[in-house]
């Protein structure tokens, strides 16, 4: 059990640059990050900023050139691809900009991929209908329990972010990573997802970790980071002293 | 759980895979009903054989014959892997049958009641078996049909030259105005089906084989030849008449179409290899020359092994040849001994030949459907890439990807053979009308007996090829699609995401 106040997820001194032929654009120069369980952390930034890669960075799906990344005291560099795909399953939930649904599977089962990964053929069966009453659930509190035999090519954009939710909580996750929920949606549409978010760390003490461009959308957060040549800041802050070239010629 | 959900979802959604499957199935059908239809051959080829020569033969290298056979029988059957030995003459005549038809056909002389011991021969004959064989096969009373196929067996114990009609039917003949013996004491001929017209319409079915044949008689010419002679006397030839008794269809073209079966004892008389008084130029002794053969048909006992049984008959040959060296008037070449396979192996081992090869040539042809097979699946990755960078974001493995594509790539080897399966089963075993119904549409005729030497196109499917055949083509399925399952595992789950 972690205890509230425990950070649950610290990045230290991360750095990460990517190749553009000759070229090299380091994206991330220092980052340090702490999260706490139960916290909503926004962090805000321009696009190419950098800010999706480092949401990439801490949940696992890309590596950092240099620093750490910690969940739950482990470090995720120390894993083995397996262990990574592991908390990828069973501690993370990720929802992102382009909802990143599964064309070939209806809704039910796009919710459902989480558990299905993580099982067994065996394993799935046994718990089938157990699974299926969460998913219902989930689906029918993000409003689309008559929508659940439906293909997602069928939803529109908003539909098809909440059933993307609904995916990313199916295992319960312990820290939501949200990239951009909104970047694809109407305003109207966009502040339903933030206020199916915001209930979820309100009712539920979900922690998420959410990046957006959108200020307004970050305020909702507990916190909010500013991603501002490759480090973060809390707004308002001054720029770092140290001098900040976006290209690093090596 | 999500490989097997994905892999059926893949099956039945991507359409484009329905192409690998549709190769992996033309290739396994290909490949089955070409391995089926060769290796029919083959072993029809093998049965046929065997069926008419015992399963080693003892071959006279002229035509003349051989001496001492009578002693020969008598010392092999003595021999522990020997069960019968039976005489055979085998030469060459011209045929007029009822002045409608005149071939030149290759006779041999057999001693019908004893052939049964040495081979099938008597299972080839229609109204001394096959007549109540298909008329069991009509029947639906199955006490009947038991009472048919005793019958059956009976005949084909007891074989026999007699003539089918009573005396009088052939004494009423008015085609024999200048022969004076009696007809109904003329001997009986058995004659390849195809040399009776008999055969097989485009449906199958056997036409040609009406009563009247058995009434006509048959004019055998054959010429004497004897041992030692570097001429042939033409004025040694031997006219004999018979009666048709029966048709032989051994399935066998060659035989069919060229063969005539008549008495031992009458080909032996008409062609002077009885015994004989001859009197020794040199010494002017008369010395009895002893009574010849051209083949001795022998049968090995059950289980017993054939190139032990061979070295037996090999043995009893070389010393009654030896024990008799200088008694004779001539020299008479040592015959010779062969296996029934060796005796065909010109046939068998070109057969098995063609067989390997066509097998390597449609083994090569299927590499293509490994290639499609590859081509599609690296499409369907590369469309696919998004999918792939969602489910790892999910949690799935590396290998958990791989196994998608490896097991999407097993599942259309096993479909696509399977189907390929049943197809070559419906083809194989409907081929003869296929080929009949092709004839009929198009008058082409690719099957063709003169050509094949059977009259019909093998129809059985090998387990032991299905065996080895489905695996094959499932394995072929996996190896196309394990390249483009590697770059799937492989795939960055960012670099996947931001696919476009």
């Amino acid at each position: 059990m972690i205890e509230k106040d425990h950070p649950i997820l610290r990045a230290k001194a991360v750095k990460k640059a990517f190749r553009m032929g000759q070229e090299t654009s380091v994206v991330l120069k220092h980052v340090d990050l702490s999260v706490r369980s139960g916290e909503f952390v926004a962090i805000e930034g321009r696009s190419g900023s950098g800010k999706s890669t480092l949401l990439h960075i801490l949940g696992a799906l890309d590596a950092a050139d240099s620093g750490t990344i910690e969940y739950n005291g482990q470090d995720l560099a120390r894993l083995s691809s397996r262990q990574r795909s592991e908390i990828r399953n069973t501690q993370f939930g990720f929802v992102f900009q382009f909802y990143h649904l599964l064309p070939e599977l209806n809704v039910m089962e796009n919710t459902m991929l989480a558990p299905m990964i993580e099982y067994s053929w065996l394993g799935f069966r046994r718990r089938t209908s157990e699974l299926k009453r969460r998913a219902a659930e989930l689906l029918t509190e993000l409003g689309l329990g008559h929508r659940m035999r439906h293909k997602v090519t069928v939803l529109s954009g908003g539909e098809r972010q909440r059933v993307a939710i609904a995916r990313a909580l199916m295992n319960s996750p312990r820290v939501l990573f949200a990239d951009e929920p909104t970047g694809n949606l109407d305003a109207e549409t966009g502040r339903q997802i933030m206020g199916v978010l915001e209930k979820l760390h309100r009712q539920q003490g979900q922690t998420i970790v959410l990046v957006t461009h959108d200020r307004s959308l970050a305020r909702q957060a507990d916190r909010v980071l500013v991603l501002k040549d490759g480090r973060l800041e809390r707004p308002g802050e001054s720029p770092s002293a140290e001098p900040a070239p976006t290209l690093d010629y090596r | 759980m999500y490989k097997l959900h994905l892999i059926l979802k893949y099956l039945r959604r991507r359409y484009i895979a329905w192409w690998s499957l549709l190769a992996v199935s033309l290739c396994t059908t290909m490949v089955l009903v070409v391995i089926s239809v060769m290796g029919g051959w083959l072993n029809m080829f093998e049965h046929s054989f065997q069926g008419l020569t015992g399963d080693i033969v003892v071959e006279s290298v002229t035509l003349s014959g051989f001496p001492y056979y009578q002693e020969m029988i008598d010392k092999m059957r003595q021999q522990p892997g020997i069960e019968a030995a039976v005489p055979s003459i085998y030469t060459f005549g011209i045929i007029n049958i009822g002045n409608l038809k005149t071939a030149g056909v290759q006779v041999l002389g057999i001693p019908i009641e004893q052939i049964g011991k040495v081979n099938r021969f008597p299972q080839s004959l229609y109204r001394q078996y096959n007549q109540y064989v298909e008329q069991a096969k009509e029947t639906k009373d199955p006490q009947e049909r038991q009472k048919l196929m005793e019958e059956a067996a009976e005949h084909a114990a007891h074989p026999s030259f007699k003539l089918p009609l009573p005396a009088d039917d052939y004494r009423k003949n008015s085609d024999l105005g200048k022969v004076r013996t009696d007809p109904s004491t003329f001997p009986g001929m058995i004659a390849g089906s195809a040399i009776l017209e008999i055969r097989r319409d485009s449906t199958g079915r056997t036409v040609g084989r009406d009563p009247y044949k058995y009434k006509i008689p048959v004019k055998l010419t054959t010429i004497a030849i004897h041992p030692g002679e570097i001429g042939v006397n033409l004025s040694e030839k031997s006219e004999a008449v018979y009666w048709i008794v029966d048709d032989s269809h051994t399935g066998l073209w060659q035989y069919d179409n060229n063969f005539v079966y008549v008495p031992f004892d009458e080909l032996q008389k008409d062609l002077q290899m009885t015994a004989a008084p001859v009197r020794n130029i040199e010494t002017g002794q008369d010395i009895e020359e002893p009574a010849r053969t051209s083949e001795l048909h022998v049968r090995v006992r059950e289980g017993y092994d054939l190139q032990q049984a061979k070295q037996q008959v090999q043995d009893v040959v070389t010393s009654v040849m030896q024990e008799h060296l200088g008694q004779s008037s001539v020299f008479y070449p040592p015959p010779e001994v062969q296996t029934w396979r060796e005796k065909q192996r010109v046939w068998i081992d070109a057969i098995q030949n063609e067989k390997l090869l066509t097998v390597i040539l449609f083994g090569i042809i299927s590499l293509v459907a490994i290639f499609l097979v590859f081509c599609i699946f690296y499409m369907i990755v590369i469309e696919k890439t998004r999918d792939i960078g969602i489910i790892k974001s999910v949690g799935a493995t590396s290998s958990g990807v791989a196994g998608i594509f490896l097991g999407y790539g097993l599942a259309i080897g096993l479909v696509g053979s399977l189907l390929g399966l049943l197809t070559s089963y419906l083809i194989v075993h409907n081929i003869n009308e296929l080929h009949a119904l092709l004839g009929e549409l198009f008058h082409v005729q690719i099957w063709n007996p003169e050509v094949y030497l059977f009259d019909k196109i093998p129809n059985t499917m090998s387990w032991r090829d299905i065996a080895v055949i489905v695996p094959i083509a499932i394995i072929s399925s996996v190896l196309g699609a394990l390249l483009p399952a590697l770059r799937a595992a492989r795939m960055h789950p960012v670099d996947s995401l931001r696919w476009e």
